[in-house]
């Protein structure tokens, strides 16, 4: 029994690797990398936005947990040697680092939380393992690296991992029509001094972490991105969503500046098998 | 009292006009023949930012084709019409055709290829730096870089859905090179394929504010026995507060799933 549990964590830490690696060669690209110095405060675009653009990665990354975000080595560790790890909450609020689930609501992320590592139906593979796109504000929370470019009038932000990317206009624009509903949701955004306010709407429901973090199409999120120094951007979401919780929280998530480079193709899904293929292993339930 | 007026103005208002229509001619020189009135970047380059799409069926059929129920008739954008296929590819080309339910990549959601990507019946936007254009796809969310910083293609063998794209401007074109692509991509809905010795390169010339004439030089010499074109045009969106919306093709067939099956996707 703990031989298998073992190999399904295995498969699992296999299946995300080949996801975060990037491909063979990828190492080598082009000439070497240029750190070029940046100034701060952040120098003003010809629209008056803060120029923050360039590459950044989250520090501590990881879409384990919300509450508990160790690592995908971490978390392998754990499942192998049944030493728990604990690490700081992202959640800043409630002040207990928990998320405000309702009771319906807590027993279906513990339902997930018990089953993630060991799924036995369809649902229980994170829609990350199947390069679904995963969404706002998951996407802060993961690994590779994401990139920012100012066009005049908006802020665009491009993950390197499931051709994943959102435009938020700064022109004050209304959000789209409520029924439609889009992965990335419909932001609106505006600066005040060096933080970029993001009001995101129009959110179909999304998993928020591989252990059943989760929230519905009733979401409404207001981020708050702060240039805190020149190579740090502090990531901040405030989810409302009275279908699940009990009242809003904040996640944070601090990033970091990553060496200017070429950011290139990063396919997914394209040419794999799906993983209910070979990761649902019905009748192998927890017990 | 007649007022007078110092000769000196007059020479100096003179030798203004004279000075501005000269910078303007050499503006309208610099931008060459009938591409006045184009949106230009601070760098002076054509500004290709926006909202584009093709209003033409090539991705259901890149030649001349008849319209079948759920396929409109269309002319084709292949230059001649003719795709100078070698001949076991022309019975490729045919076999693919006959089995395009299945076979087209398109139905698989995977990363369309290029240039197909840009033909789809979705809006993409190009973002447009000194170093670089970003084209960002409704279809898949699919995300595409164009460099324009000089860099040179990375050595191969890659073998990339999208390929590796470096731009250059020639006076008031971009034109692109691109290459390292895997052989899984078809040109449209008709089974029409390539190789991964596919090398394209791609022509934008803004004609006036609202259009790009969009060219492509197809060479594979591993499928076709001489180098074609293809020519179609980009049309500006410019509904009122237009923007991309999504297209996650690979999700529908699991969004019932999440977050969890009885609270799954909207219907």
């Amino acid at each position: 029994m703990r031989t298998e549990r073992l190999i399904v964590a295995f498969g699992i830490g296999v299946a995300l690797l080949s996801m975060t690696l990037p491909l063979g060669g990828q190492e080598q690209k082009g000439d070497k990398p240029a750190v070029a110095p940046r100034p701060w405060p952040p120098a003003r675009l010809a629209d008056g936005q803060p120029d923050i653009q360039g590459l950044w990665a989250a520090v501590g990354a990881g879409s384990v947990s919300l509450t508990n975000p160790v690592s995908v080595a971490v978390d392998f560790d754990r499942e192998a040697t049944g030493k728990d790890v604990r690490l700081p909450s992202r959640i800043i609020d409630p002040p207990d680092g928990h998320l405000p689930y309702q009771p319906w609501a807590a027993a279906k992320q513990k339902e997930q939380g018990a089953a993630y590592n060991r799924p036995t139906r369809p649902e229980h593979i994170d829609p990350q393992h199947r390069c679904m796109i995963s969404g706002v504000p998951r996407l802060y929370t993961i690994a590779p690296q994401f990139k920012i470019i100012q066009p005049p009038g908006s802020i665009v932000f491009i993950w390197d991992e499931y051709h994943a990317y959102r435009v938020i206009p700064l022109d004050g624009r209304p959000h789209l029509g409520p029924t439609l509903k889009t992965w990335m949701g419909d932001g609106r955004g505006r600066w005040e001094g060096n933080t970029l306010v993001v009001d995101t709407t129009n959110l179909r429901a999304a998993r928020l972490s591989y252990t059943g973090d989760f929230h519905s199409d009733k979401a409404h999120i207001v981020e708050r991105i702060t240039a805190v120094d020149a190579d740090t951007l502090n990531y901040e979401a405030t989810v409302d969503d009275p279908t699940v919780f009990t009242r809003p929280w904040t996640m944070r998530v601090v990033d970091r500046r990553r060496p200017d480079d070429e950011m290139w193709e990063t396919a997914c899904y394209e040419g794999n098998p799906p993983p209910d293929q070979w990761l649902v292993k019905p009748g192998t339930e927890r017990r | 009292m007649r007022a007078r007026i110092p000769s000196f103005l007059i020479v100096a208002a003179l030798f203004g006009l004279i000075q501005t229509s000269a910078a303007s001619a050499a503006a309208g020189a610099a931008q060459g023949a009938g591409t006045t009135g184009i949106p230009r970047t601070a760098d002076g380059k054509p500004d290709l930012s926006g909202i584009w799409q093709v209003m033409n069926t090539a991705n259901w059929d890149i030649q001349d084709h008849v319209a079948q129920k759920g396929v409109p008739g269309g002319q084709g954008v292949v230059e001649g019409n003719e795709i100078p296929y070698q001949p076991w590819a022309l019975a490729k080309k045919k076999e693919n055709y006959e089995q395009r339910a299945t076979l087209d990549p398109e139905t698989k959601c995977y990363l369309p290829g290029v240039p197909r990507v840009n033909y789809m019946p979705f809006p993409f936007q190009i973002i447009q730096k000194p170093n670089e254009l970003t084209f960002l796809y409704e279809f898949v969310h699919a995300v595409r870089y164009i460099f324009t910083s000089g860099k040179p293609h990375p050595p191969g063998p890659i073998e990339w859905w999208l390929g590796d794209s470096r731009g250059r401007w020639e006076g008031d074109t971009l034109v692109v090179d691109v290459i390292h692509f895997n052989d899984q991509t078809w040109f449209d809905r008709a089974g029409n394929f390539h190789s991964d010795a596919l090398h394209l390169t791609e022509r934008y010339t803004l004609t006036g504010p609202d259009h790009i004439n969009y060219t492509v030089t197809v060479e594979d010499p591993k499928v076709f026995t001489r180098p074609w074109n293809m020519s179609m045009l980009l049309y500006r969106h410019k509904e009122k507060n237009f923007q991309l919306v999504d297209y996650e093709c690979y999700a529908f067939d699991y969004q019932h799933l999440y977050p969890f099956p009885e609270i799954g996707a909207p219907k």
